[in-house]
Order: structure tokens, then sequence, then C-alpha cells
């Protein structure tokens, strides 16, 4: 039947002899079926195999999809039929995104019943944070984070107010990093919270610099070494560093915690001391997602990414936390609490400024008109403005000191060091409650750009702003009486033209200033034979052999001197 | 992003915080399918949005036939009314990268730019400082053109090239896996590609010539530009680069749904090795 060389059949034979179908359809099954000598498959089981699944599944437009199928059948049969691993149960990922919700779902252990008086207990409100709700309006404005998330941060916002001596908490938003995001909580602690953390005493850092001269004297009589010059030793001292704001006032009257995800703990970040604030200025580092990450930068940033996030976050809430016009007043009619107000500026002479403020009982919202309107005026700062010292409130830096070695605006215009004692300009900034029409604009673009939600649904609008400083702060205003503020970004402030490292210092006196390390010129010929002539022994005089002797003695030693220059 | 999955984005973009409104994905879902219909494309796809100072502007594409070299961009301020957006100019891309201002969402306006005379990227030796003119259209098509290169992004795998040289959408193609998803390489540049055709299928083992003729997303310096982000679920993979904040990539994973989205300023952040720990 096979022939191992071609045979043209109808050659010999009778024109009418029809091919054998037979003959010719086992010849081609067979040459379908010859095996590869690469892979042993063949052909035949192949298509076989591919038609069966094509029938089997059914996909539209198959001829396009041909290649793909067949490639995918060559796949599958590398992978063993009896595979033992695939009885092993595998969760899948969803499982665990599962689980954690379902941990946030479950209701609150009951507190143990307080013995104090119900009107003392500070708890937190947990009914201005339906985050849905606020998702809804996010939605309306072109943001929002996933409903998933919204809902397990209001669920372990509501735990953490219950486990934590929280009195009022709020969604504060989003930093997103390389390897984690953050999302954020704003709160504010119990006043007795506040008053325990205060008390406990701060260690303070002692660097201790080894003193080298000491080394240096303690040598043995008879060492017959040269004597060295005392080793160079750094006179920078460093500039003194503003007081700490406490617990409960400044940058730390809130307190932040961040989770790093559905599931997640949250934790609490440490309180923000003015060095970092003032570095963070000046560095421009992205988040990695692990709080205690280290952050290698020039100049120096004191603490890990924690303190990093922490001030940033500050920097953010000065610059993007706002309320519409009227809906927060200082509030001074109330008795109780003008009395605290002024006890708190007594504390702080450099903030004129007033502290705290509430909500307005009568507050009416603007109209949309004017919340949109360019020049911003009708929309005010409801966090303190940091000032370059990195407080709110001014810190004097003079009295205690007479030496002036602070430079407070580092990083700023560096100003000449003068010697004698500075008369310290308190530094001022706008107040709190300061429409946003008196901020700081980039070069040539505004800070803030206003937007309304919707060009369609007219009859529901919603005031939404934008701020060009920090690229992912948002303020929305809804017509009814409440406002919403969040932040999801990257967390770094946007920059006109790029960002540039701060330049090094330059090398400082590795020695003081002296004969033996100044260089003068040698002297010439002429200069020489000058001073010989000057000091030539005069002519008219009797040569007196003493006098001679000393005359020549005193060139000798300027000379000494003058190769020793 | 696909037309289609426009209103589940609060689920794929939202993780980073910027979607597109609610009004805005009425308006966009059937402003573009109008416009799809008017030019007979395959498909049609939402860009994104460039943040303006006065006014957005939206930015969508679609193809007739070949899904990489026929693409067609439109923009529009509103959503609703779209134009078509004109090739980039060899004057638009040289001055774009040096155009430091806000766009301003007035597409006949003419801005200055300042070039200084040390000036290193604009190939010639200048005199004295120069001011050139740039027409705001110029500048969103040179704009759009430099991030749809630089970081557009498709998974493996999702598109083909045909026999006949034709790139097309892979309908078969059924979505990377948790691990694959993990890795850069996984997803490759959607432009046309710059290395050989050789280089992008040699660098890996498993390769294939209808899927590795475009360039892996690993070739970008320096690493860790691109950030991977798998959030709890295992459900959805997202993309950002560090060079375009506000582009965001999304794969739902073991599914064909993947998109990309730019919804930002249209700044380049150039300050990216500073922002990267030099210990990783």
């Amino acid at each position: 039947m096979l022939y191992g060389y071609p045979v043209d059949r109808n050659a010999g034979e009778a024109v009418e002899e029809l091919p054998d179908k037979e003959t010719e359809f086992v010849s081609a099954k067979t040459f379908l079926q010859t095996a590869s000598t690469e892979t042993g498959a063949n052909l035949y089981d192949h298509l076989a195999e591919l038609l069966d699944k094509i029938l089997a599944e059914r996909p539209q437009n198959v001829i396009d999809l041909f290649e793909d199928y067949s490639r995918k059948v060559k796949e599958q049969r590398f992978k063993p039929s009896t595979d033992h691993l695939e009885d092993i149960y595998v969760s899948p990922g969803a499982y665990e995104l599962a689980d954690r919700m379902l941990r946030a779902l479950r209701p609150l252990p009951n507190k143990p019943p307080s013995t104090l008086d119900p009107d003392d207990l500070e708890t937190s409100d947990m009914s201005k944070n339906n985050l849905l709700e606020m998702l809804f309006y996010l939605e309306q404005a072109g943001l929002g984070l996933p409903r998933h998330e919204m809902a397990y941060v209001m669920l372990s916002m509501r735990r953490l107010a219950n486990t934590q001596p929280i009195a009022s908490i709020k969604f504060w938003g989003k930093i997103l990093g390389q390897h984690n995001n953050y999302l954020v909580v704003e709160t504010e602690l119990t006043e007795e919270e506040y008053t325990k953390r205060n008390s406990v005493e701060v260690d303070e850092t002692v660097v201790i610099v080894e003193d080298f001269e000491e080394a240096q004297e303690v040598r043995g009589e008879d060492d017959k070494r040269p004597v060295l010059p005392p080793l160079p030793q750094s006179q920078y001292e460093e500039p003194k560093e503003p007081a700490i704001e406490l617990s409960g006032v400044g940058l730390n009257k809130k307190t932040y915690f961040v989770c790093t995800g559905v599931g997640a703990d949250w934790v609490e970040l440490p309180d923000v001391i003015p060095k970092q604030i003032r570095v963070a200025r000046q560095i421009y580092k992205s988040f990695s997602g692990d709080l205690d990450k280290g952050i290698y930068t020039y100049p120096e940033f004191p603490g890990t990414e924690r303190n990093y996030l922490r001030a940033q976050i500050a920097r953010i809430s000065a610059g993007t936390r706002v309320a519409p016009l009227g809906y927060y007043t200082f509030g001074s009619e109330e008795l109780g609490e003008g009395a605290e107000e002024e006890e708190l500026e007594e504390e702080e002479p450099g903030g004129v400024n007033k502290t705290t403020y509430k909500i307005n009982p009568r507050y009416d919202p603007p109209a949309l008109k004017d919340l949109l309107d360019s020049s911003m005026s009708f929309w005010v700062h409801t966090e303190p403005y940091i000032l370059p010292q990195g407080r709110t409130s001014w810190w004097n830096p003079g009295p205690e000191e007479d030496e002036a070695a602070e430079d407070e605006q580092l990083g700023e215009e560096e100003e000449e060091e003068d010697k004698k004692p500075v008369k310290y300009e308190a530094e001022t900034g706008p107040a709190l409650l300061t429409p946003l029409s008196e901020d700081a604009s980039l070069e040539t673009t505004n800070a803030w750009s206003p937007r309304t939600t919707s060009d369609v649904f007219d009859m529901y609008p919603l005031a939404m702003i934008r701020s060009n400083l920090w690229p992912g702060g948002y303020a929305l205003c809804t017509l009814t009486k409440t406002f919403y503020n969040i932040y999801v970004g990257v967390g770094l402030k946007y920059m006109q033209s790029n960002f540039s490292p701060h330049p090094l210092p330059g090398p400082m006196q590795e020695y003081l200033l002296g004969p033996e390390i100044l260089e003068v010129p040698d002297p010439s010929g002429k200069d020489e034979q000058d001073w010989k002539e000057a000091h030539a022994p005069k002519p008219e005089e009797v040569p007196v052999g003493e006098e001679e002797v000393e005359g020549e003695q005193e060139e000798v030693d300027e000379e000494e001197e003058e190769e020793d220059d | 992003m696909n037309v289609n999955y426009i209103s589940d984005c609060l689920q794929s973009i939202g993780h980073y915080g910027k979607i597109i409104s609610v009004e805005q994905q009425l308006i966009l879902q059937n402003s573009l399918l109008v416009l799809q219909n008017e030019n007979h494309f395959r498909n049609v796809y939402f860009w994104g949005q460039i943040l303006g100072e006065v006014k957005d502007y939206y930015v969508a594409y679609g193809y007739v036939t070949d899904a990489l070299y026929g693409k067609i961009y439109y923009y529009s301020n509103d959503g609703m009314n779209w134009g078509l957006l004109p090739k980039p100019t060899k004057n638009g891309l040289l001055l774009t990268p040096l155009c430091t201002t806000r766009f301003q969402g007035d597409a006949a306006l003419i801005i200055d730019i300042l070039i200084g005379v040390d000036e290193p990227n604009i190939g010639e030796k200048l005199k004295a400082p120069q001011i050139r003119k740039l027409k705001e259209e110029d500048r969103l098509a040179s704009l759009i053109h430099i991030i749809s290169n630089e970081a557009a992004v498709i998974p493996r795998g999702a598109k083909i090239r045909r026999p006949d040289g034709v790139i097309v959408d892979n309908l078969s193609f059924e979505g990377l896996a948790c691990l694959e998803a993990r890795e850069v390489y996984s997803y490759l540049h959607d432009r046309i590609p710059t290395q050989k055709f050789n280089t992008n299928l040699l660098t890996r083992d498993d390769y294939n010539y209808a899927t590795d003729f475009m360039d892996p997303l690993d070739i970008d310096k320096p690493e860790g530009n691109w950030i991977v982000d798998i959030p709890i679920g295992d459900s959805i993979v997202l993309l950002r680069s560090l060079f375009w904040p506000g582009l965001v990539f999304y794969h739902f994973l073991n599914t064909h749904k993947h998109g990309v989205v730019y919804i930002g300023y249209g700044k380049k952040c150039i300050d990216v090795p500073f922002m990267l720990s030099p210990f990783t």
C-alpha cells in the first residue's frame, strides 16, 4: 500500500481508472499521524483535540483565533493529567479581603458603662462620618475611592473611636506610596489624654563629641615626635531649635492615624517637631509605604517615613483644609469658650491669632456663584498657617541666648550671620479663617481652581475647588449645610519648575587664620637687596666688634624667619 | 479605557482617587458611541482628561483597523462636542516639554515660551534668549503624543500582530494571572516599538512572535518608576508611573478588562531620581 518512492499511477494504466479513495485516505491519514521528530506529537491528534475544544467552547469568529487556540491546546499537553497538587485547595485571593471585611462588619463589643456623667464624657460623634454619603458627593465631583474601601474606613473608624481616647474623628484622605498606600484619619484626642501625654518628660538626646585635644595632651614626656598643631574642630553650632509644640496645641492639635489598606491596623503617627516641617519643605521624596523606612536626603530628615508622613500631612492640612465662609466662627460671644481662648493667647505671645473656632449655628451656605468666584474670597482656611520656623505660633529664640547662631529661615534665603545679638522679628502669617484669596499663587497660576460639578444637572450643582499647590487636595460644598475636604495624592507639593536639591554649605575654615597658614610671596631679588642695604652697617661708625656681631646675628634671624614663611 | 467600562471607573481607577464624575460618565459614554458611529471606528476609548485652569480637556481615540498604528485622537472641552486633534508638529514636540504653565482650556490660546540660551533640548545653539509661540491646541496634541508614547500600557498578550502585519485586540486574551501581574515585564508599552523585534523577543524565555513585538515596561529607567500595586483581594492590578502623576493603568486579573486613563495637569515629573530611595 505504501510506496517508499513516488508512483505515478496514471502513467501506464488506463485513464478511466479512478484513484482508490480508500488508499488516498489512508495515505493522508498516515502522513498526518507521523510523529514529529522533535516533540513526538502528531498533527492528526492535535487537530482532533483542537476541533473538539472549539466545538465544545464555540467561540465567535473562531477563524481569527485559530492560531491562538492551537497554541493553547499545545500548552495544555505539557501539563500532566495527574496533577497531585490540583487536589490541594488554594483559597482564592479574594478570601483575604472577604475575611477582613467580615471582621469589620461585626458589631462592636459593648463598652463597660462609664462612671462619669454622660454629659462630661467626650465621645466621638460618628454621625458626620457617613462616608458613603460623602462618596456620593465625591463621585459627582469626579473623585472617590472604591466603595468597599470607603465602607471599610467607615467601619474601622467606628472601631477606632471605640478603642482609643478620641474626642472627634474625621476621614482625611489617602496618600499613595510605592508599595502601600496610606489611608489617613484625623482625630482629636480627649483633653485628658493630651494632659497625660504632655506631663511625660521627653528625654533630649545628647550628642557626645569626642575631645580630640585631650587625647593629644596625653603623651609621654620623652616623646620626641614634633608637637602637631591641634586637630581642627568643627565650629558649626546647631541652630537653636524652636520648641516643640505640645500635644493638642498648634500643629499637634490633631492626631493622625494611618492604615495601609483594607484590613490593616490603624497606626498612630507621632507628633511633629518644627525641624521636620522645615526639612520636609526642602526635600522631594515619594512615600514607600513602609512607616519605618529611613528617609535618606540632604538636608538630613530627622526621623523615619512615619515622621515624614506626619510632616507632610501637617503641611497639606495647612494648605488645603478649607471651609465655606461663615461655616465656622470664632464664637467670642460664648462665655466659657472665650475664657479658654484668652488663656491660650497668653501662653503664646507670638500667636496673636485665635486658635479655636466653632460651628456657626446660623450658617447659611453662600450662593453657588460666590463659591465659584475665582477670587476665592468665600472659602476660608480652617487650619493655622505654618510659619517658616515650623510652628504655627512664633517662638522667640532671642532673649535667652546672646550669641546669635540661630538662623531660623533655614532653606529660605540664608541671611548673613551677624556676630552681635540679633533682634528677632516675629514671623507672622495669615490668621485662621482667612479667605483663600490671600493665598500665595504660583508664578502664573492661581492657587485654586473652582469648578461646578454639573453643567447638565444644573438643578443640583455642587461647588468644588481644586488645589493647584497640592495636587489632590479638594474641597466640596453642597447646597445643604455640609462641606467636605479630601486629599488623595502622592503627598508632594506642585512645583512650577523642577526640584533642585539644597546645595551643600561651603567648607568651614579648618584652622584659625594666622601667620602659620598664611601664604606670602617670596621676596624678589630686589627686595632682598633693598633689605640688605637698609640693614647694612653704617660705614661712618668705627666698627665695634660686638655691634657687628649683633647686626649679623639679626640678619641671620631675619633670613631664617623669611625661610620659615 | 474602553468606552464600555467608563461606568465602573470607581472600582478600577478609583483606587487612586480621581474618577470620571457621574455626569461625565453619562455624557462620555453616549457621545463617544456617537463618535464611534460617525467615524466607523471598530473601538473607541476614553484617553483621559487634562485639567486646565479655567476649563478641562477631554481626550478620546478610536481606530478603524489597526489598533496601534491607526489611532485617531479627538478632544473636547465639555465631553459632548468632539474635534479632531491635530497631528503633533515638530515645533510642538520640541516646545511642549519646555512649557511649564498650566493649560488654560482655550485651544486657540497662543502661549509664549521663553527659551534660555543654555537650553540643551532645543537642538541648536542660541545666541540670545528667545521667545517662541505655541498654540495650546498644538501643545495638547504634542502632550498627548508624548504621554501615550511614554506611559500607555497594555498587559502582555492583549494585542497581537496578525500574520498580515495588522495589530488587533486579542479576542482570546484571558488576562494575567496574579503571579505574572506582579512583574513589570508582563506589561508592554502601547506604542510603536522602539527596539528591534528580536530584542523584545529574546529578552524573555516564553516569547511569542505574535505578542512580544512591543517594548516591555522594564526597559524604562530608573528602575522603580513604575509602581505595580495589587490591592488586597487579588482581583485588580494597578500601575502608575512616577513620571506622569495622574496616569493609572488598571487590569482586572484573569479577565480581558484593562485600560489606561490619564487625569492630570499634563506636567511630567522629572524629579523621579530624587523621589526614589537610594537604597532599595
